[in-house]
């Protein structure tokens, strides 16, 4: 199994750096902006896109950390309280009425992310929700679409995307994996 | 070996020996500190007008290479170097720099002292010189009488469209005396360019159905160029994802608002570290510029400023903040000087995937 | 963000050695004055009893100890350091940090590893891990396989073909590679491998001989910032070792898409390593199309991160050490002469410079002189130039083992050698190419044979035309005009035309005087002060001369076998002196690697050739209280004495004027003589390889004497009645010779530079400085003669010379002192004999 460099670092931050820079465009601004990022890379990414816009508009936006893992579609978990559901997650601030942007990695099947919008709903009211990835890799099986994505990465189902980040990877990449 | 003399406008004269044309020329004199790339340097449009003293001690080592030229017909008005080689072939078949200065009559001065100029240049600012034979009296009369042009682009910018045709977006760069690297690095992505003339109107623009607008670099000074420039500018951002280069830039930044400043000391170069802002790290890219974006007119309502240049504090780069529109005042495309920023070509083209995939429902 | 650090382990280069001259001890020296600014308390090892740099930490804390991965866990296990710095102690000292990764020190003392990670140091050691990461990164690596055996070997060619290239992994130098073309030649070269290699392996490469090698020397910081400090580019293409290549800086005949790929990749390592300081990067770039091949990482000092610094005038070394701290390039302050923005400015440069090896082949001649992927030469100089013709002519100058000003001729050698020293290239290699052009050769022809460039054989023959029309117009003003032009100084035309200096001198009158242009990394735009320069005959001179007192320092140029990287440190040890007696001090010296020229040591450096001409020159602008020349060089002294104004005085002493009555000796006593009083200072055992007593096989000393309960006191009072004042002033060494438990009287000399060091090293007195003091008539003599109360001993002090022999595949063990290359110290207890 040999790993092709999609994105490399300096691709990657120019990719979010993007992103963050169409967050500001669509919201017209920063106001009552949260971002919460998908398990664990996501997060990582969510992270930096909050440094950057502390970069640029000098303000502080909250980062909220969610796990899905209770939310997914396969695994049986009616029975569970949202409290329950809730409680790998750290989002300590209000999500009611905020323009929440979900941070993800890669957007596949869109599965993660229907799972995500069902436990930000389960948080309160956003006034909306935007999903930003770094890599859209395509088949999807949801009617889901990001907002904001860093790249589109045609890919066959036999393949895989692997995102590395430097906080835990220690590199920055998007590798192909055949 | 003739020899013969610059002479500047505050009446400094340096002898030197003459090499390329032996033309008797006038314009505005500028130091180059980029240590590669004299083809590049000597072949941008930019210098149309101007006079280049390269610090680099040595040119011409490589002859000139047929690949890396930055327009077909330079417009320089002198080279003046510390000592030049005139290296004519090799494997690349390149021809020598004497020759090419010659077909173009572009006069060239070598054995001066160019570092006492860069440092007479760096004290008293921008000026006039000439190259001449005898630095009489009457040369220097000569050179106070002359008015340099102020229709550069309109001179150097080319006078019809005409197409580079490829497969990819469809990418209407506006020619303000374009240099070919961004053609290079359009091309390299694939796009489908047109090239139009500078004062092409927004109908004419958008009627060539582009992805993207790309304002090219050029000579001179961006407040020169007609309001109507400025107007199209602002009727193409907020349809199609933007990206101006130099001249380009400072007519995006005047065309929102901004002023655009006479330097007191042109700037060329690929030393100074440029910030972006956003991530906080610095790179380098060759910089030519005479004219700076002033930032405190920037209306943060309106506009980012996305890079700034940490040694003078000019405006380096600047985003708009509800469009895909950006401008440098740099040379992303590195011909000549480092390549760190040639990823915003990349950006520039995601801008225009971007477009496409939400079918233009943004706009 | 800086890392807090309170106590850091600085690993030292060790004794020197061909590949390795006192380049780092520079860096570590550099290093030191920079880590003081911190607070941290520094710990250093090293045994090299000439480095400079262990003299600027408390005495405590310098571990004279061989750098090696036990005597470091013993360092740290006793000293607990909470950071260790490698960069600055070559390869070794990085091959140290990676094994104490390896084997959990690091963690498990909580020690961090500065300028890089252990994982990604890692991957830089470990050469098959370098080559998965390059390829990772899309850079291109040649065909390589690490073979244990004569068949795996041959498998390897069958797949590549010839030439290959061959050297043995985990090698106990790193010089060793050799060229294959044929079966014969590569069973040949595994054979010689498989003996140097402590792993039995040895890895086996496609071969790029003739391709250009370009070097790039960049920066990073923790934050992912680059700068590029300079590409380099060696002359002689690649199959003659980088360390033997004449290089220039900038690079030359690159065009800008080159250039500008490879410093994209030089960034491109920097980022996959996460380095924070500097890395040197070496790539092998075709002449025939845009590819290329990285052929090398480097990411601590080399000696040609050094030459890059010194090319530029970028404080390299200064800012490295804060960028290993974690500080990042916008965040570092520099001294106050440099402009505020210097540190993240990229250098440019509006000069040449030219470095050129020297070989020890005069010291050392029944080895194979030619040079190719093994590197001889022992030391270098460089020549500065506004043009590349004066930069060359200016290094030549600096290179030439002649006293006089003047290139040795090799008009004789005949044409059949002529055409075989092209393609089989000697250390006269540059004089070669240019009796090539003189006879007609072609350009196309010459850089067919040599694969060197076609420009830089235009450059040699404008350097022939020159010398041709200053050789047919003698004594004219144009003549001497065009020769100051060329880099063809005063002493040089004089020669030329068999005149007396003052001759040309007189004519230079009428001409343009010698300007001073600053090495500065910003090419004019900003006033910097580096306060290094050299000279050009144009219109701005930027060098002003000082008020207040003045001491001119003449360095020792290039290093060489036998005193080598010790006269430099004397000379450092002079200019430590004099400057905190309160002179300006100026040094002139040309050797890159030189612990003088680092610009803590002086208050102005002319990197000039050391030349009766070009100190003229200096002398006459900078009109120095005192001057000091080394005892080595006659014709200066002589020349230099006609000019009765000149405080000239003569430091290292001259040898010359050694007394011998017979050349044999095992025991000396060492004294210190000021006017009439003699200080004893020590005895000292000689001992030799091969029991031989000869003066010039003396190489290893041991302080104090064998059998000194006995002996040594009667033996000192002996020598002080031999000892004649009036004759003898300074650091003086009587020598005898034992036979049979008799001590015969052999004869006086002045201390020796090397034995000089290592009496400072021992006896805790810094006897240069001494001996300055007592030239400038400031010594306080009761002071030191109290520092030097008699103890009883408590160590023995041993000093054992290295020499170049195994690196130059000779089979000789034992060496004369115009031999070594290097030496080590270590200490004895006297109960362990």
């Amino acid at each position: 199994m040999m790993g092709k460099i999609i994105l490399d670092k300096m691709a990657m931050q120019r990719a979010l750096t993007r992103i963050t820079y169409e967050i500001v465009e669509k919201n017209k601004g920063v106001e009552d902006l949260v971002l919460i990022g998908i398990k664990t890379r996501g997060i990582f990414l969510a992270n930096r896109i909050a440094d950057r816009l502390q970069q640029l508009e000098n303000v502080s936006i909250p980062v909220g950390e969610l796990d899905i893992t209770n939310y997914r579609d396969d695994i049986e978990h009616d029975s569970m309280s949202a409290d329950v559901k809730m409680s790998n997650n750290k989002i300590d601030f209000s999500i009611e009425g905020k323009r929440v942007v979900l941070v993800d990695d890669v957007l596949y099947t869109g599965r993660t992310v229907r799972a995500a919008l069902s436990a930000v709903m389960d948080l309160g009211r956003p006034k909306s929700i935007n999903l930003a990835v770094l890599v859209d890799r395509g088949h999807r099986e949801l009617p889901i679409r990001a907002d904001f994505v860093g790249k589109n990465i045609p890919s066959s189902q036999k393949e895989k995307i692997k995102v590395y980040v430097s906080e835990i990877d220690d590199k920055d990449a998007v590798e192909l994996i055949k | 070996m003739t020899q013969r003399y610059l002479i500047l406008e505050d009446g400094s004269a340096y002898a030197g020996k003459a090499f390329g044309s032996l033309a008797t020329t006038t314009g505005e004199i500028v130091a180059n500190s980029t240590m590669n790339g004299y083809q590049e340097i000597i072949s941008n449009q930019i210098y149309h007008n101007q006079i280049i003293v390269f610090t680099q001690p040595s040119i011409g080592n490589t002859g000139l290479d047929q690949n890396a030229y930055e327009s077909i017909l330079p417009s320089a008005k002198g080279v003046i170097v510390r000592e030049y080689e005139n290296l004519a072939t090799d494997h690349f078949k390149r021809i020598s720099l004497d020759r090419y200065l010659k077909q173009h009559k572009i006069p060239g001065i070598y054995d001066v002292d160019t570092r006492q100029i860069r440092h007479h240049l760096q004290q008293f600012g921008n000026m006039k010189a000439s190259i001449v034979d005898v630095a009489d009296d009457h040369a220097f009369d000569q050179l106070h009488a002359t008015v340099l042009t102020n229709q550069q682009v309109a001179q150097v910018a080319t006078p019809k469209p005409y197409p580079n045709p490829d497969d990819g977006d469809n990418v209407v760069v506006v020619d303000f005396g374009l240099k070919s690297g961004i053609l290079r690095e359009l091309s390299k992505r694939n796009c489908n360019i047109t090239v139009v003339p500078w004062d092409s109107s927004s109908e004419t623009i958008l009627d060539l159905d582009p992805d993207g607008i790309v304002l090219s670099t050029g000579p001179g000074a961006p407040f020169n160029l007609p309001d109507s420039i400025l107007q199209m500018i602002r009727d193409v951002q907020s349809q199609v994802p933007l990206f101006g280069m130099g001249l380009g830039h400072e007519l995006f930044a005047l065309a929102n608002g901004a002023k655009v400043v006479k330097m007191r000391v042109e700037h060329h170069g690929s030393n100074h570290p440029i910030r972006e802002i956003i991530t906080n790290e610095i790179f380098f890219s060759a910089q030519e510029q005479g004219y700076a974006v002033d930032p405190k007119s920037i209306d943060h309502a309106k506009l980012f400023i996305t890079h700034v240049d940490l040694v003078n504090g000019t405006v380096q780069g600047l985003r708009h903040r509800d469009y895909p529109a950006i401008s440098v005042q740099f040379s992303p495309d590195g011909a000549p000087g480092p390549k760190d920023s040639v990823g915003l070509f990349d950006d520039f083209i995601e801008f225009m995937a971007r477009r496409r995939d939400s079918n233009g429902d943004r706009y | 963000m800086a890392i807090d650090i309170k106590k850091v382990l600085l690993l030292g280069g060790g004794p020197t050695s061909i590949g390795h001259e006192n380049e780092l001890d520079a860096a570590a020296f550099e290093r030191v004055m920079a880590l003081k600014k911190t607070g941290a308390q520094i710990i250093y090892v090293d045994n090299n009893p000439f480095s400079f740099a262990s003299e600027e930490i408390q005495p405590a804390n310098v571990y004279v100890q061989e750098v090696n991965f036990q005597n470091v866990i013993n360092i740290i296990d006793k000293e607990k350091p909470d950071a260790i710095m490698a960069t600055t102690g070559g390869l070794n000292a990085m091959q140290i940090a990676w094994q104490l990764a390896e084997s959990d020190v690091l963690t498990t003392n909580n020690i961090t590893l500065l300028g890089m990670r252990p994982t990604d140091l890692k991957k830089v050691i470990d050469n098959q891990k370098l080559r998965n990461l390059l390829t990772e990164i899309n850079e291109q690596v040649i065909a390589s396989k690490i073979v244990a055996n004569d068949e795996e070997a041959m498998d390897f060619v069958r797949d590549v073909g010839f030439p290959v290239i061959v050297k043995p992994i985990s090698p106990s130098h790193d010089t060793s590679r050799f060229i294959c073309n044929n079966t014969d030649e590569l069973e040949d070269a595994l054979e010689v491998s498989f003996k140097r290699t402590y792993i039995k392996r040895c890895s086996i490469e496609q071969s790029i001989v003739g391709y250009k090698e370009i070097e790039m020397v960049g920066l990073r910081d923790s934050n992912g910032n680059k700068i590029l400090i300079s590409g380099l580019e060696d002359m002689d293409p690649i199959g003659i070792h980088s360390g033997d290549s004449i290089i220039f800086a900038p690079t030359q005949t690159l065009i800008n898409e080159e250039y500008q790929a490879l410093r994209t990749a030089t960034f491109r390592i920097m980022d996959a390593l996460n380095i924070a300081g500097t890395c040197h990067v070496q790539f092998a770039q075709s002449r025939t199309d845009s590819n290329y091949f990285v052929t090398k990482v480097s990411p601590f000092f080399t000696r040609n991160t050094l030459l890059a610094a010194k090319a530029t005038g970028y404080p390299l070394t200064y800012v490295s050490s804060f960028l290993e701290l974690g500080y990042t390039l916008t965040e570092i302050k520099l001294p106050t002469k440099y402009s505020k923005y210097l540190a993240f400015m990229e250098p440019t440069m509006d000069h040449v410079v030219v470095k050129i090896p020297l070989w020890p082949f005069r010291d050392i001649t029944d080895v194979d002189q030619h040079l190719n992927t093994l590197m001889k030469s022992v030391g270098s100089t460089i020549g500065i130039g506004r043009t590349v013709e004066e930069a060359i002519i200016k290094a030549m100058h600096s290179s030439q083992f002649s006293p006089r000003d003047i290139l040795p001729s090799v008009s004789t050698v005949d044409d059949d050698a002529v055409i075989n020293q092209l393609i089989h290239p000697l250390a006269s290699r540059i004089l070669i190419l240019m009796e090539a052009l003189r006879r007609g050769f072609s350009i196309d022809e010459l850089s067919e044979l040599t694969r060197i460039d076609r420009f830089y054989f235009y450059k040699l023959n404008q350097l022939l035309r020159a010398q041709d029309f200053v050789i047919n117009n003698p004594l004219s003003a144009q003549a001497v005009e065009i020769g100051h032009n060329y880099g063809f100084g005063d002493g040089m035309l004089a020669e030329l035309w068999q005149v007396n200096i003052s001759t040309i001198r007189r004519i230079n009158r009428n001409c343009n005087p010698v300007t001073y242009k600053e090495v500065e990394p910003s090419a004019g735009e900003f006033r910097e002060t580096t306060n290094i320069f050299y000279s050009s005959y144009e219109l701005e001179n930027e060098s002003k001369s000082d008020s207040g007192k003045t001491a001119l320092v003449i360095g020792r140029g290039g290093n060489q076998l036998g005193p080598n990287s010790a006269a430099d440190y004397y000379t450092s040890q002079i200019l430590w002196t004099l400057k905190k007696s309160g002179y300006k001090t100026i040094i002139m010296n040309t050797n890159p690697n030189a612990v003088s020229l680092t610009p803590q040591l002086s208050d102005k450096q002319y990197i000039e050739p050391i030349q009766l001409g070009n100190i003229l020159n200096i002398v006459s602008l900078e009109k120095p209280d005192v001057m000091f020349l080394p005892g080595n060089r006659h014709y200066l002294s002589n020349e230099l004495e006609k000019f009765a104004d000149l405080n000239m005085i003569v430091l290292p002493p001259d040898q010359k004027v050694a007394k011998y009555k017979n050349h044999q000796a095992t025991t000396a006593i060492d004294v210190f003589i000021d006017q009439d009083k003699i200080i004893p200072i020590t005895s000292i055992s000689f001992f030799t390889r091969s029991d031989r007593t000869e003066v010039r096989y003396i190489n290893d000393y041991q302080q104090p004497m064998e059998q000194w309960q006995t002996d040594e006191t009667e033996l000192i009072s002996k020598a002080l009645k031999l000892l004649d004042t009036s004759k003898w002033q300074g650091l003086v060494q009587v020598l005898f010779n034992k036979v049979d438990s008799h001590y015969h009287f052999s004869g006086i000399r002045p201390i020796r530079i090397t034995e000089t060091a290592f009496l400072t090293k021992t006896t805790g007195v810094n006897w240069v400085n001494a001996l300055v003091k007592k030239h400038l008539g400031i010594l306080d003599f009761n002071q030191l003669e109290k520092q030097l109360i008699p103890e009883t001993h408590q160590r023995y002090s041993i000093m054992k010379a290295h020499f170049p022999f195994r690196e130059l595949q000779s089979s000789r063990t034992d060496g004369t002192t115009r031999q070594e290359v290097g030496a080590s110290l270590s200490f004895k207890n006297m109960s362990n004999t």
